[in-house]
């Protein structure tokens, strides 16, 4: 096995559409305010069109790092859908490796045809504790529609992320970095999605 | 994307800047004058940050009709001896090339630099293409940054370099550069007194005799690359073993280097200046090496230049083993030479050289379920998911088994599922036009099957003209279906010559596609694709007979409309949904297949996931028992 | 009673009709699957659904049924009238002056009548034939002006059928149809799913309203027209004779075999030039200029036409005694044409029970007799 070294490392999941992109920004914003090294690397383009994508997020107090996660080696993985969390476990989760995952699905075309199944959302649970030291579980769809919008799941987990006590950031930074990022009405939007998201979490882990 | 820091008047700041916008911020910290691009992944996002800055720093900056204009307005600037960029994908360069290797026979002057996105793995392209070749045969200087830090500066340098050798300097950027963030340290943005102007004196005309010019211009910047703070080594003195890297894969070494702790013997030598090569530095650390490790994207392009430098210099370099995509050692995500590099693929490859350790040797553990794929899919909503059901129902109409062809953009997707499975030649923009104006001269050789090519607006102005014009004078049989979604979505939103506005949403004026094709004198007819049926029997009357013939097929991105569109919801009313007892074998959920139209297990009914829905409605219009309704609403407000 | 081996679905709706050259172009597949689409007379599956039981089959006026289950199955008790059907009643009608359309055929029965369901609230929508004679194309009217539009003999075979998907997309409960004999056996087919199979989707017309057709014409006659007129159509009429062209320029006359190449080969298959088992069917005189054929069917039928005869929309006169035997000749020479036709068939898609079989063969030998007597 070998040490996850110097570099601490998320891996984020989801559909294309779902926002990784936008919810690896932040907390890498967050973490360059907190004066680390940031390297966050996004699949975009194409992907966006309903397929698979994952950023890599990686930080270090003191050298730059490349963009891509070795396999085996998140520290954490945050999945804004169930079957892309256990899509990229697969590949760079260990037994060291927290979770953090909307359990909202988002089918594929090959399922809807008819063509595959789409796991019991049980099994897929029952994997992750198997594989990986822990997993919590956010509906952040339910969340992000109290919070006012569909299409905020993404900063609900951000904030979920932030509430579970793993990161070692202070809210207000990230509350910074949203309020740099968005305006107006949005950023109001934005702001209460994250809010919830962390409240989702820090009730759960006991986390400030 | 953030436009605004890329932007930001903030010197000495550390901002999180994507290689896109390190690039950029390091041309507008250049004083870079002209910028000209046609949008392509993963380059897109360039050309808008520099707009971003263009007002406050006097910026031309110009979404042109294809790359091989962008590159020669981008050298008329530097012609007038302005500093230029340019930017594109790897497959714009090739567009391009034709210009670039007449560009550097003649030379330039304003310094003028070219941006070309490489897409290994093509995460977001049809192909891998390696351009490194294509700057060697145009005899240019090719450099590769590793990460956002390093681009910034690159850019600044190329320029001048650029006019130093009074060549283009072409930096060749990759997917994980391009879209990854690291922190970069702003700079100053210059204040220069420009006055555009070329003298009698200043001539660029291509010729033979700029050949020889060529080859001293590389010579000049080889020897400048001797000393380029962008080639860097770490490692011991005298390596056993020498990982030559450039890119992304140089960090994947160093990690490598470090987690096989293999620090005492290996060293890792950086290239920034993969052509020409600092041959000098090269042959410093291959003395001492006994094995060569190669670490690039894609193809063996420094493998192939090092192992031929190596053989001249053989006396001097001596016995060494070379390793990398040739012996088949370093593999890509995809195999020996295919894909992207990943960390691990290089910490196997380092062991697999340096004697195994079996630390890296991580089995993935059992018992993970199976994992269903997920297909690409047009957006929910997309127009494009109704013209081409609204194309297939019209061939299939009409019996002949006729033939789509497409070329790229978000519609290369109706080659799968999503498009029905529609495309049987995809190829570059606009070749599926040239291709059908083929098929539609095969008539005499009894060719009877009736061609349609789909062509998307942006590629229609790209490259669609030309081959039309050929077809109509030559009389081809053929249909091309302009799928107008009045932007260039797949790239993210670019505007145009259609759209009437500049790459900052200034007004300019459009040039319709109706008068482009009306003057070609080619019959036009308009369609709204989400009027299915109506679309269905544009195709299949103009199908039918002679001649070369348009279908525009026009209605906004989904992804645009929707965040305008009325207050409308669409959903499922399940009582009228009559399940698998309907007849429809599930049409809205298993075969129009939209993301948003979902099945509902426990109701055995269908159900609308109103999270991702877009609001288009086609599936109201298509279900046969009128179970999806569209409902006009009063937006709450607060 | 189920005796076919074969699958009942779209495979063989496509082997037996579609690639057989037996499709009318009544459009009820259409109007059932989103599946199935048309473009002119051209009906074709666009997509393998891959079921093998589909309404799109048993609905279909020509996949295999029994006429006299039919008959049955709408007026209660097999047919009597072997050449003419179910009839109550047989009148000349027209429409009242002030109900009738500039463009109506004939008396404009069709068109009063249905104006005259829509008033009554008998009917919610209607299934017609609009466009031009040009480009004649299936319409839905919701309201009198809409069914005005489509005032007009079109003699095309047009799939109007297919607006039964936008009759039920749009919430209608009770459209009528206006249709040729084969799309009468459509609709009837579909009602009858309602009774014997569990996926009838509903709503099945309400008022079927037949027209006499003896043939009708290929969407390819409409380009014939255009290249023998540059002068706008507006009405035509097919006599024994010939075929008279209104048109903007001046009338224009086509011989019978001119015509003849563009009538749709399955309609050379057809048992029933009356519409037999409409609630009414409407037909010319081919005698008296300004007037219908009113063949009364149903007791819906009966009760509609005296309605509208009371409200004054319809008036009506005896049929003439006289025309009567050359209509039962008619009819009978198609019927007989047709069984000969179907004779040598392995698998017929219309069943006949013996006694309607010999009906009509026994009409053959009471003519012979006669026309034995009469040399």
């Amino acid at each position: 096995m070998g040490t996850p070294g110097d570099n601490f490392n998320i891996v984020i999941a989801g559909v294309g559409g779902q926002g990784n992109v936008l919810a690896c920004q932040m907390i890498g914003m967050t973490a360059v305010e907190e004066g680390w090294q940031v390297s966050a690397a996004d699949t975009f383009g194409v992907s966006q069109r309903g397929g698979a994508v994952m950023s890599h997020l990686r930080l270090s107090r003191d050298k730059p790092c490349g963009p891509l996660i070795p396999a085996g080696q998140a520290d954490i993985a945050v999945g804004l859908e169930p079957l892309e969390t256990v899509r990229v476990l697969r590949t760079f989760g260990g037994y060291h490796t927290r979770v953090l995952m909307n359990s909202r699905p988002n089918y594929p075309l090959a399922v809807l045809c008819g063509e595959a199944e789409y796991p019991p959302l049980d099994e897929l649970r029952q994997a992750i504790r198997e594989h990986c030291r822990e997993v919590v579980e956010v509906p952040a769809d339910q969340l992000a529609r109290q919070g006012g919008s569909w299409v905020t799941q993404n900063t609900v987990m951000t904030g979920a992320l932030a509430g579970t006590g793993w990161m070692p950031f202070a809210i207000e930074t990230y509350e910074r970095v949203i309020k740099s990022l968005f305006s107006g009405r949005v950023h109001q939007l934005n702001l209460a999605a994250f809010r919830v998201g962390v409240r989702a979490t820090s009730r759960k882990t006991g986390a400030a | 994307m953030n436009t605004m820091r890329v932007v930001l008047d903030a010197p000495g700041q550390v901002a999180l800047l994507t290689g896109n916008e390190a690039v950029a911020r390091g041309a507008l910290e250049a004083g870079v004058n002209y910028a000209a691009a046609y949008p392509g992944s993963p380059t897109a996002e360039v050309l808008e940050c520099i707009a971003a800055g263009a007002e406050m720093l006097g910026v031309y900056v110009e979404w042109s009709v294809n790359e091989k204009v962008a590159m020669e307005g981008a050298a008329a600037a530097s012609f007038a001896g302005l500093r230029s960029l340019t930017v594109m994908k790897c497959d714009g360069l090739n567009v391009a090339l034709d210009f670039l290797t007449s560009l550097s026979m003649a030379g330039t002057r304003g310094g003028m630099v070219i941006i070309v996105g490489d897409d290994p793995s093509a995460h977001s392209s049809a192909k891998e293409e390696d351009s490194r070749y294509l700057g060697r045969v145009a005899h240019i200087p090719v450099w590769e940054p590793a990460d956002s830090r390093e681009a910034k500066e690159m850019v600044k340098a190329a320029f001048d370099l650029s006019e130093d050798i009074r060549q283009p300097v072409m930096i060749r950027m990759v997917t994980r550069v391009c879209h990854a963030s690291t922190n970069a340290v702003l700079g100053e943005f210059p204040r220069r007194e420009v006055n555009a102007c070329l003298g009698p004196e200043d001539k660029f005309i291509t010729w033979i005799e700029g050949h020889r010019e060529q080859e001293d211009k590389l010579r000049r910047a080889a020897h400048r690359a001797e000393k380029s703070p962008f080639n860097t080594y770490a490692g011991p003195e005298s390596p056993e073993t020498l990982v030559i890297a450039a890119g992304p894969g140089s960090y994947y070494a160093e990690e490598a280097v470090a987690q096989l702790g293999l620090q005492t013997s290996v060293g890792v030598l950086k290239l920034g200046t993969t052509w020409p090569l600092p041959e000098k530095l090269l042959r410093r650390y291959l003395r001492p090496a006994l094995k060569v490790i190669f670490v690039e994207e894609v193809e063996p392009f420094i493998e192939d230049n090092v192992m031929a430098l190596a053989a001249q210099h053989l006396d001097e370099i001596g016995r060494t083993s070379f390793y990398g995509k040739k012996s088949g050692h370093v593999a890509g995500i995809n195999g020996v030479g295919l894909g992207e590099l990943t960390p691990s693929q290089i910490m196997a490859a380092l062991a697999n050289v340096c004697g195994p350790d079996p630390a890296h040797e991580r089995p993935a553990p059992p018992g993970w379920p199976e994992l269903a794929g997920r297909d690409l899919a047009f957006c929910p909503g997309c127009p494009h998911r109704a013209s081409f059901w609204a194309i297939r129902a019209a061939l299939e109409l009409d019996g002949r088994q006729g033939i789509v062809l497409g070329d790229i953009g978000c519609y290369t997707l109706g080659k799968g599922r999503t498009g029905y499975y529609l495309l049987q030649t995809m190829h570059a923009m606009g070749s599926g036009v040239g291709i059908a104006s083929g098929l539609g001269q095969l008539w005499r050789f009894g060719f009877s099957q009736p061609a349609v090519a789909v062509v998307g607006d942006s590629t229609f102005y790209h490259a669609v003209v030309p081959a039309l014009i050929n077809a109509r004078y030559n009389q081809a049989n053929f249909v091309c279906i302009i799928l107008d979604n009045q932007t260039t979505a797949m790239t993210g939103h670019q505007p145009h010559p259609g759209t009437g506005i500049d790459p900052n949403g200034n007004p300019l004026t459009a040039i319709p596609l109706e008068a482009v094709v009306s003057g070609l004198d080619i019959p036009v007819t308009t369609v709204d694709p989400y009027q299915v049926d109506e679309a269905i029997q544009a195709v299949y009357q103009a199908v039918q007979g002679p001649g070369v013939k348009v279908i525009i097929m026009r209605r906004a991105c989904a992804l645009i409309a929707a965040k305008t569109s009325a207050a409308v919801r669409v959903y499922v009313d399940q009582s009228r949904c009559r399940g698998d007892a309907c007849g429809c074998a599930r049409f809205c959920s298993r075969v129009f297949a939209c993301p948003a139209n979902i099945w509902d297990k426990a109701q055995g009914k269908a159900r609308i996931d109103e999270a991702i829905c877009n609001r288009c409605g086609v599936c109201a219009s298509l279900c046969p028992v009128g179970a999806i309704v569209v409902e006009q609403y009063q937006e709450k407000v607060g | 009673m189920e005796t076919m081996r074969v699958k009942p679905g779209p495979q063989e709706l496509q082997a037996q009709v579609m690639a057989a050259g037996q499709c009318t172009a009544c459009g009820m597949c259409a109007g059932l699957c989103p599946y199935i689409r048309f473009a002119g007379d051209r009906v074709r599956i666009v997509y393998s659904c891959g079921l093998e039981d589909g309404n799109c089959y048993r609905s279909c006026p020509r996949t295999p049924h029994d006429l006299q289950d039919l008959d049955v199955q709408v007026f209660g008790a097999p047919r009597e009238d072997h050449l003419l059907g179910t009839h109550r009643d047989i009148y000349y009608a027209r429409a009242a002056r002030a109900v009738r359309p500039a463009a109506a055929q004939y008396g404009g029965v069709t068109t009063a009548l249905i104006n005259f369901a829509f008033e009554q609230g008998l009917i919610d929508g209607a299934l017609l034939v609009g466009g031009s004679l040009e480009q004649p194309l299936p319409r839905l009217a919701t309201t009198p002006a809409g069914v005005n539009n489509c005032a007009g003999s079109k003699y095309l075979a047009v799939p109007s059928l297919a607006n039964m998907l936008t009759a039920r997309r749009t919430g209608l409960t009770r459209p009528a149809v206006v249709g040729r004999p084969c799309q009468v056996t459509a609709v009837r087919r579909l009602q009858g799913l309602e009774n014997n199979h569990q996926a009838a989707p509903g709503p099945a017309p309400n008022l079927v309203i037949g027209l006499f057709c003896f043939w009708a014409l290929e969407a390819a006659f409409s380009a014939f027209l255009t290249s023998r007129t540059r002068s706008r159509v507006t009405k035509m009429d097919i006599t024994p004779a010939e075929v008279i062209v209104d048109t903007t320029g001046g009338p224009l006359s086509l011989s019978l075999d001119e015509v003849r190449p563009f009538i749709k080969p399955a309609c050379h298959t057809c048992f029933d030039p009356t519409a037999e088992l409409a609630d009414v069917a409407v037909g010319s005189t081919e005698a008296i200029p300004g007037w219908n054929t009113l063949v009364v069917r149903s007791a819906r039928g009966e009760e509609l036409v005296q309605e509208a005869r009371t409200a004054r929309v319809l008036e009506i006169k005896p049929y003439g005694a006289e025309r009567l035997p050359l209509l039962r000749e008619a009819a009978w020479r198609k019927k007989k044409r047709v069984l000969e036709a179907l004779a040598g068939r392995p698998e017929p898609y219309l069943r006949l029970p013996v006694d309607y079989q010999l009906a009509i063969a026994g009409e053959e030998v009471m003519r012979d007799e006669y026309y034995a007597r009469s040399s």
